[in-house]
C-alpha cells in the first residue's frame, strides 16, 4: 500500500518502561478514511500505542508515522492536522468552555467559532460556562469539541464513550459518521464494544501490547468458535481471555 | 507565533491568581521602609532602595511558587495532554510557559514597583530616573530568572513534593549563601572569614554574588552608587561610612580601591542573563528527550 494511503503506520514498535513490556512490536496501519476501532481490555496498551502515535511518549524502538510523517521530527506538521480526545485528562477549572475551544483554535491558526462547535457536541448552554463547574460527560463533550477544531484530517479519541450518558454517546457516534462523511480518519480506543460495533470499519484488539486480532467485525468473527452467531463481545471475550490464559503466548 | 495562545494563556494564569497580587502587596508592604542610614546613603533615591529591599527577598520566592507548578501540575492533573496535542514543539511549549509565567511575573512586580515609585515620589520628592529605570530592568531580569529557575524545577521533578522540595532547597541555598560560602572557604583555604573584616579574596567575593538575589543587589547598588556588594543599600552605606563596623562583604571595604575585574558590578548583568539561560537550557534538554507524560 502507498504510504499516503495510510493515515497511521506503526512498524515493530515496542515500548518499555523498565521490565515492563507495554506495547510489544506493534504493527498497525490504519487507512485514510477509515473508521478503526482499537480494543483491547484495561491495560492492553492502548493509550500507550495513542501517546507514541502523537509523540507524547517516545518508543523504545520502531517507527510511527502519522500522515505520512515522524510526530517526532514533524510535530508540528502532524498536530496541525489532527484532532485528539485524550483519556484520563483534566480541564482549566477556571476557564470557559468558549475560552478552551478558543485557545486550541488560536494556536492551531483556524478561525472556527468555538459557539458552534460546542452545540455540535451538545454544550450550548454551557458555553461560557467555567469547565471546573462540568460533570464528567460535560469534560467529555468540550474535549471532543476541542479535538474537533480545525476539520482534522485524522480523529483520535481515547476512549470517547467514558462518562457519557445514552444521549451523549449517541451524539459521539453521530459526530464519528460526519467526521467520516467529509473524509476523516478517524481511530478511536474503546471498551464500549457495542458502540465500536456500530461505527467501525475495521477493529484491531490488542491484548498485552500486542495487536491479537485486526479486520472486519466479519473477518473477526470468522476468527471464533461460532462464526455464525458471535458479536464482537464474543470474539474479544475470546480472543483476550485465550491470551490471559495462556499467557505465555504473548511474550 | 504560534505559541503567542500559551504565552497568554500562562500569563493569564499568573495574573489571575490571589499569588501574584499578594506578591505585589507584600512587595510594596516590605519595602516601603524610611531609615536614617537609607536617607544619608542615597537620598530622595531611597525611593529607588525601597524597590531594592521588598524585590531582594520576596520576589524570588513569590516567582518560585508561581512558577514551580507550571509544568508539572499540568502532568500531575491530565491536562498536559491538550497542551501536547497541539501544533507546538515541546521547545516551543517550554518556551511559552517561561515566557507567559514571566509576563504575569513580571506585570505584577512592575505594578508593585510602580506603587513604591509613588509613594517615594509624594514622601520625598523626585528622584534620578536613570537609577530607577536601572533598578526596574534589573527588577524584571531577576524575576525571569526566578521564573526559569521554577521552569526548570518544574520540567525536571515529576511529584509536587519534589519540586516543591526543590524550591525549599533553593530558598534555604539563597538564604544561607554567605555563610555556605564562607564554610567553604574556610575549610578550603583553612583561612577563617570574618564578616566584620573580610578577606580581600576575590574568588570569595565572586562566589558569594553568584546567586540571582546577590547579582540583583550588586547592580542596584551600582545603579545607586553606593558601593560594590551584595547587601542591601543602606548596609553598603553603613559598612563603608568610617568609624562603624558592619558585618558585610563590600568590595571597596576589604580591597584597596575596586578589586579584581571581575567584580565589576555591571558583570552582575551576565550572572542574572547566565540564570535565565541556563536554567531553560537544561529544562530544555529535559523536556525534549523521552517521554512527556
Amino acid at each position: 500500500m502507498n504510504t499516503s494511503e495510510l493515515a497511521i503506520e506503526a512498524n515493530a514498535v515496542t515500548k518499555e518502561y523498565g521490565d515492563v513490556r507495554a506495547v510489544d512490536s506493534l504493527d498497525l496501519t490504519v487507512k485514510r478514511g477509515e473508521t478503526y476501532g482499537f480494543l483491547g481490555p484495561n491495560g492492553a496498551g492502548k493509550s500507550t500505542t495513542i501517546g507514541l502515535l502523537l509523540d507524547y511518549l517516545r518508543p523504545t524502538s520502531g517507527t510511527v508515522r502519522v500522515l505520512g510523517h515522524d510526530p517526532r521530527r514533524d510535530v508540528v506538521k502532524v498536530h496541525g492536522r489532527v484532532g485528539v480526545l485524550p483519556d484520563r485528562f483534566s480541564l482549566y477549572d477556571d476557564r470557559s468552555a468558549r475560552q478552551h475551544v478558543a485557545f486550541v483554535a488560536e494556536t492551531k491558526g483556524v478561525d472556527d467559532d468555538p459557539a458552534a462547535l460546542l452545540e455540535r457536541v451538545g454544550l450550548e448552554d454551557a458555553v461560557d460556562d467555567d469547565a471546573g463547574d462540568f460533570s464528567s460527560g460535560m469534560e467529555q463533550r468540550l474535549a471532543l469539541a476541542m479535538a474537533l477544531v480545525g476539520d482534522p484530517e485524522l480523529l483520535i479519541l481515547d476512549e470517547p464513550f467514558g462518562g457519557l450518558d445514552p444521549h451523549g454517546v449517541q451524539r459521539v457516534r453521530e459526530i464519528v459518521h460526519e467526521e467520516t462523511q467529509r473524509d476523516a480518519t478517524v481511530f478511536f480506543s474503546s471498551h464500549v464494544l457495542g458502540q465500536v460495533e456500530l461505527v467501525c470499519d475495521r477493529v484491531g484488539i490488542l491484548h498485552e501490547g500486542q495487536l491479537v486480532a485486526e479486520g472486519t467485525l466479519d473477518e473477526l468473527q470468522n476468527q471464533t468458535a461460532s462464526p455464525d452467531d458471535g458479536t464482537i463481545e464474543d470474539v474479544f471475550m475470546e480472543l483476550t481471555d485465550a491470551r490471559v490464559n495462556h499467557g505465555g503466548e504473548t511474550r | 507565533m504560534r505559541w503567542s495562545p500559551l504565552v497568554r494563556s500562562e500569563s493569564r494564569t499568573v495574573l489571575t491568581s490571589k499569588g501574584a497580587w499578594i506578591l505585589a502587596l507584600l512587595v510594596v508592604l516590605w519595602g516601603f521602609r524610611p531609615t536614617y542610614a537609607g536617607w544619608d546613603a542615597v537620598g530622595q533615591n531611597i525611593t529607588i532602595g525601597y524597590i531594592q529591599i521588598g524585590v531582594d527577598l520576596l520576589l524570588p520566592i513569590g516567582a518560585l511558587l508561581l512558577s514551580y507548578q507550571s509544568l508539572l501540575g499540568e502532568r500531575t492533573t491530565g491536562s498536559i495532554k491538550f497542551l501536547l496535542g497541539l501544533p507546538l514543539t515541546r521547545t516551543q511549549i517550554l518556551f511559552g510557559k517561561t515566557v507567559g509565567r514571566f509576563v504575569g511575573v513580571g506585570t505584577a512586580i512592575v505594578a508593585a514597583t510602580l506603587v513604591l515609585a509613588g509613594i517615594g515620589l509624594l514622601e520625598h520628592g523626585p528622584f534620578s530616573l536613570v537609577p530607577f529605570f536601572g533598578t526596574l530592568v534589573a527588577t524584571l531580569l531577576l524575576a525571569s530568572a526566578m521564573v526559569a529557575i521554577g521552569v526548570f524545577i518544574s520540567t525536571v521533578t515529576r511529584r509536587t513534593v519534589t519540586a516543591a522540595t526543590g524550591v525549599f532547597a533553593y530558598l534555604f541555598a539563597t538564604l544561607f549563601w554567605s555563610q555556605i560560602v564562607t564554610s567553604l572557604y574556610t575549610a578550603v583555604t583553612g583561612i577563617p572569614v570574618d564578616p566584620y573584616d573580610a578577606p580581600a579574596s576575590g574568588p570569595l567575593f565572586l562566589v558569594l554574588r553568584l546567586t540571582p538575589d546577590g547579582a540583583y543587589n550588586v547592580l542596584t547598588n551600582w545603579f545607586l552608587d553606593v558601593g560594590n556588594s551584595t547587601e542591601l543599600f543602606h548596609i553598603v552605606y553603613t559598612k563603608l561610612a568610617p568609624g562603624i563596623s558592619v558585618n558585610a562583604f563590600v568590595v571597596e571595604a576589604a580591597f584597596d580601591g575596586s578589586g579584581p575585574w571581575y567584580l565589576h558590578p555591571g558583570l552582575s548583568l551576565v550572572v542574572l542573563l547566565l540564570w535565565v539561560v541556563v536554567p531553560v537550557a537544561f529544562a530544555r534538554r529535559v523536556f525534549t528527550r523521552g517521554d512527556a507524560l
